[in-house]
């Protein structure tokens, strides 16, 4: 951490590339890596040189086919439900200046998820079309009955939030179970896309979380400075001229949407959200500029590790990705709240 | 001099007033008890008169209503009072050792850990079906509570209810993935087991009271036998250690308490959540911290409240029984989060 706020202030209009900006291209390089590397791992192996080549169409029909329709759109979902995860969970977790606070632990991914299966197992013939906003309508539900229950005395403490997020998962959990066991027809499906499973994705998903991740993303690069400042208290945002309130509120909605819209594609991951903004903060610090591009890769990289562990560990049955990430994950959460807590 | 006598008459009068309200409140739950035992065996698609209740209750008899009431709808009953009773006891001995109104042994994982082993015994080693269900979910949640305490006592500052209920979230996160991970890996059964995880007595028979009730009967035991160290335990540990208690012993003998009865209920009911978190509630409520009367209280509340549910729960749904976990699991989060909101938790 050589730059110094002093440092920054003097720094010239255009902004020098600093090693955190190193870190941040390095790890989307690594995610390249990643995304390259792990492809032809699934039940069809396709053995690695010929993985790529299969890609750009040259190798036999099978391998082509494996590749495109097979790999590809599960590795750009890993991808793209990575970054959307990690960038929400880092925006929380500025905003609630809670290390702790993420879209799983405050609620969102059990509420998103109890809004996708009512509407996947009630209403079965409804267009899958509208299943991001089902699991909007629920994230935000869940995260708004957080907020007013842990509300007290005037303001929340972290802690309070996180104990209100875990009861409210643990009821949205207990009716998803009865939606199941009611549709108990679906069950096996439903469980499948629940635990966070890539297995059933095709280009569809892509095409339908595509605009979430391409639209809402670039929206909050507008509000870093904002959060940059808000993270130096309300009142000293406020006399810096920050609308503090409305720029609360819309990167709440921001946020919250873009961790439903990856839930309602990719199922209930957890921990991810919460995680790679933490390792981020430690490798770039924690100006949001440079934070949530961060976490977007961290995020994206521990997606597609799992997604490729899941696919190849146990071939041809898959273990979902967010089972993978989810025992990945729980370590370092463990290690956090003997740390920090 | 006038004062002494009149404090110690007061103390009297207040002692008096307390064992009425304990006997009070075993009278009426004991009563709700057994009208929910023979409401839950009268209900069914057969119509089963009182008296014939009474009889298939005492006599194996030959008649149709008796027989339908000793084969199906008896070991049902009996299921739920006995899991009831042993999740909400657990419940109440495990809340004291930790001194922690979360400490339940679902929030603790106890249940879960006992859940996966019992998943994996089924599905994935086959050849562990031979060996009793009810010691393979003794190992799991033995296990899973050990974790669990251990990270929440040896992080750094030491142990608070808020990190051991998050701890106990975290692990149950994991455990609750594995399960997943292996209910997909083995779809062909997957609709039973996930109906079995929600927890509940629909499917008893005979030899699921049979496997159950010697582990459960040593459990509530020595959660009698714990009554009173733990009466001495709650006045906290140097306390205890001066009044000539082997705190560790005690502590052993309670984690032992309540792996042998969660483990058990588990291994034939499913893990039915939240019973071991509300009953301790409930029953503080009347009767106050004294675990001589606290514990048997529980006992009796946890068999009325599953009794309860699974009348409900058989209602919930016309062309489904559902298995009673569903409707505990509700009331059991408002709670969760009526005492999460309450300062003393967070602080």
């Amino acid at each position: 951490m050589s730059a110094t706020p002093v440092a920054a202030a003097a720094a010239p209009a255009v902004p020098r590339l600093g090693r955190p900006g190193l870190v941040v291209i390095g790890l989307f390089t690594l995610c390249l890596l990643a995304a390259f590397g792990t492809m032809g791992l699934g039940a069809v192996r396709v053995p690695q040189p010929h993985a790529i080549e299969a890609l750009f169409g040259h190798g036999t029909p099978d391998q082509v086919r494996t590749i495109r329709d097979y790999e590809l759109p599960r590795i750009l979902i890993a991808f793209l439900v990575g970054i959307g995860l990690g960038v929400s969970g880092g925006v929380i977790q500025g905003l609630t200046r809670n290390a702790l606070a993420a879209p799983d632990t405050i609620g969102v991914v059990k509420g998103a998820a109890l809004g996708a299966v009512i509407l996947l197992l009630a209403y079965p013939r409804a267009a899958l079309s509208y299943l991001p906003l089902a699991a909007f309508v629920g994230g935000i539900a869940a995260m708004a009955v957080v907020y007013l229950v842990a509300f007290r005395h005037g303001g929340t403490t972290p802690v309070r939030l996180v104990l209100v997020g875990v009861a409210v998962s643990a009821f949205c959990e207990s009716v998803i179970r009865y939606v199941m066991l009611h549709e108990a027809k679906g069950i096996g499906q439903a469980l499948v896309w629940l635990s966070g499973s890539l297995a059933s994705i095709d280009m569809q998903s892509v095409y339908q979380i595509l605009p979430w991740i391409g639209v809402l993303t670039p929206l909050l690069a507008l509000f870093v400075y904002k959060l940059d400042v808000m993270g130096l208290g309300d009142d000293m945002a406020a006399g810096l001229g920050v609308p503090v309130e409305w720029t609360r509120r819309i990167t709440l909605v921001i946020a919250v949407l873009l961790a439903s819209a990856c839930v309602s594609v990719a199922g209930s991951i957890i921990f991810v959200s919460l995680i790679s903004p933490q390792i981020a903060r430690r490798l770039v610090g924690s100006r949001h500029g440079l934070l949530l591009p961060a976490a977007g890769a961290i995020g994206s990289l521990i997606l597609l590790v799992s997604d490729a562990i899941g696919r190849g560990a146990d071939a041809p049955i898959e273990l979902p990705a967010g089972m993978v990430a989810a025992i990945i994950g729980a370590p370092y959460f463990v290690y956090l709240l003997m740390r920090k807590l | 001099m006038s004062a002494v006598p009149a404090a110690g008459a007061g103390a009297a009068s207040a002692a008096l007033a307390r064992r009425i309200r304990a006997a009070a409140a075993f009278a009426a739950f004991t009563a709700l008890a057994l009208g929910g035992f023979v409401w839950s065996v009268s209900i069914g698609p057969e119509h089963i008169g009182f008296w014939t209740i009474v009889q298939g209750t005492f006599v194996q008899g030959h008649s149709t209503g008796q027989l339908i009431v000793h084969i199906i709808r008896l070991p049902r009953a009996l299921l739920a009072v006995l899991c009831g009773g042993a999740f909400a006891v657990a419940g109440a001995v495990m809340q004291s050792v930790t001194r922690n109104p979360l400490g339940a042994p679902e929030i603790l994982g106890v249940t879960w850990g006992a859940a996966v082993v019992a998943a994996i015994a089924t599905t994935i080693v086959p050849s562990l079906a031979g060996v009793n269900a009810v010691w393979l979910s003794f190992a799991g949640g033995g296990a899973a509570a050990l974790l669990v305490y251990g990270i929440a006592r040896y992080g750094r500052g030491g142990m608070s209810p808020a990190r051991l209920a998050l701890a106990g979230y975290t692990i149950t996160l994991v455990l609750w993935g594995l399960v997943q991970g292996i209910l997909i890996a083995f779809t062909q059964d997957s609709d039973k087991f996930f109906f079995w995880l929600v927890g509940g007595v629909t499917t008893a028979e005979w030899r699921q009271v049979h496997a159950a009730y010697p582990w459960l009967v040593g459990g509530f035991l020595l959660a009698l036998l714990l009554a009173r160290p733990l009466n001495v335990l709650a006045l906290g540990d140097d306390v205890a250690r001066g009044l000539g208690q082997n705190i560790g012993r005690t502590r052993f003998l309670a984690l032992v308490c309540v792996v042998l009865l969660t483990g058990a209920a588990v291994g034939v009911a499913g893990p039915i959540a939240f019973v071991g978190l509300i009953v301790p509630h409930i029953v503080r409520k009347f009767v106050g911290n004294n675990h001589l009367v606290a514990l048997p209280l529980s006992m009796i509340v946890g068999a009325a409240l599953v009794l309860y549910a699974d009348i409900v729960a058989r209602h919930l749904d016309s062309h489904v029984e559902m298995p009673c976990g569903v409707v505990v699991a509700p009331i059991g989060s408002a709670l969760f989060i009526y005492l999460a909101r309450r300062e003393k938790v967070v602080a």
